[in-house]
């Protein structure tokens, strides 16, 4: 039964996983410049998960989930006619990032849902110990 | 010898294994509960018909038997990849609801295993005891 909290645990740190990267890009939504402060829109990130308590070792065998990558959404970026904006370019165009704030708030209720999923089967899992439990009472 | 004889003249055994077959159905149904945003993943569980069905007609063969020689342990839960449902666009054919469902039947199905347990282990050692309590 300890490794069903496993294979739950792996579930709740995936979708906590992808909540982040969901996060990540409600943040970045207008972030039109990269962390070198260069004119490079924030590409939308997402997570890929992969079968198996880890990507190698050991516990790759062992059932569960993991975050197999996190990569880049490589759709087009938003364009705005700005020309007034600093990041403009000569037809005065900006580019935004490709970060639609539906689609992740769909997606972070869907996170939120299976990590409480996870958790609830940790909770079924918990009374079903503690019922084995009650065998030596 | 003698304990594992008059435990297997009981239903013990039997509940044993049907604990057993709850707890890796849980195992089963918690990967899929994790698994349920990875793409290509195929649901896996246990069939309960198939599995209850192979027991009736183990039980039925106690009849016939020596008391306390039937044992279950070489019952199969056999794995399979149940194809019921939608298949998503991420190839995952994944079943929320369905997932719920089984998971809340199975933990019911080992609750009242543990209990039928219980009742058996009492009335054992009310037995042993020689003392009603």
């Amino acid at each position: 039964m300890f490794d069903t909290l496993d294979i739950s645990a792996s579930g709740l740190q995936a979708q906590r996983t992808r909540m982040d990267t969901i996060a990540a890009n409600i943040a970045n939504i207008n972030s039109t410049r990269d962390a070198d402060g260069k004119p490079n829109p924030f590409r939308r990130r997402f997570a890929v998960f992969a079968s198996g308590l880890a990507a190698r070792g050991a516990d790759a065998a062992k059932p569960g989930v993991h975050v197999g990558q996190i990569k880049q959404d490589q759709s087009p970026f938003q364009e705005r006619f700005q020309p007034g904006h600093p990041d403009a370019d000569a037809r005065g165009i900006v580019r935004y990032p490709n970060i639609d704030l539906s689609v992740e708030f769909v997606n972070a209720l869907e996170a939120s849902r299976a990590y409480e999923a996870n958790i609830t089967t940790m909770e079924v899992t918990k009374s079903m110990m503690n019922a084995s439990l009650r065998l030596l009472a | 010898m003698f304990v594992e004889r008059l435990m297997n003249q009981t239903n013990a055994p039997l509940v044993e294994r049907v604990l057993q077959f709850a707890a890796d159905r849980h195992r089963l149904i918690a990967e899929n509960m994790a698994n349920v945003d990875t793409p290509g993943y195929r649901q896996k569980d246990l069939s309960p018909a198939k599995f209850f069905a192979m027991l009736r007609d183990r039980a039925a063969t106690r009849q016939t038997s020596a008391p306390g020689t039937v044992t279950y342990d070489d019952i199969p839960s056999d794995e399979d990849n149940p194809n019921d449902g939608i298949l998503f666009h991420d190839q995952n054919n994944r079943s929320m609801e369905q997932l719920a469902s089984e998971q809340a039947k199975n933990g019911l199905l080992y609750t009242m295993a543990i209990e039928i347990l219980r009742k058996q282990f009492g009335q054992m050692e009310m037995a042993l005891k020689e003392r009603v309590s």
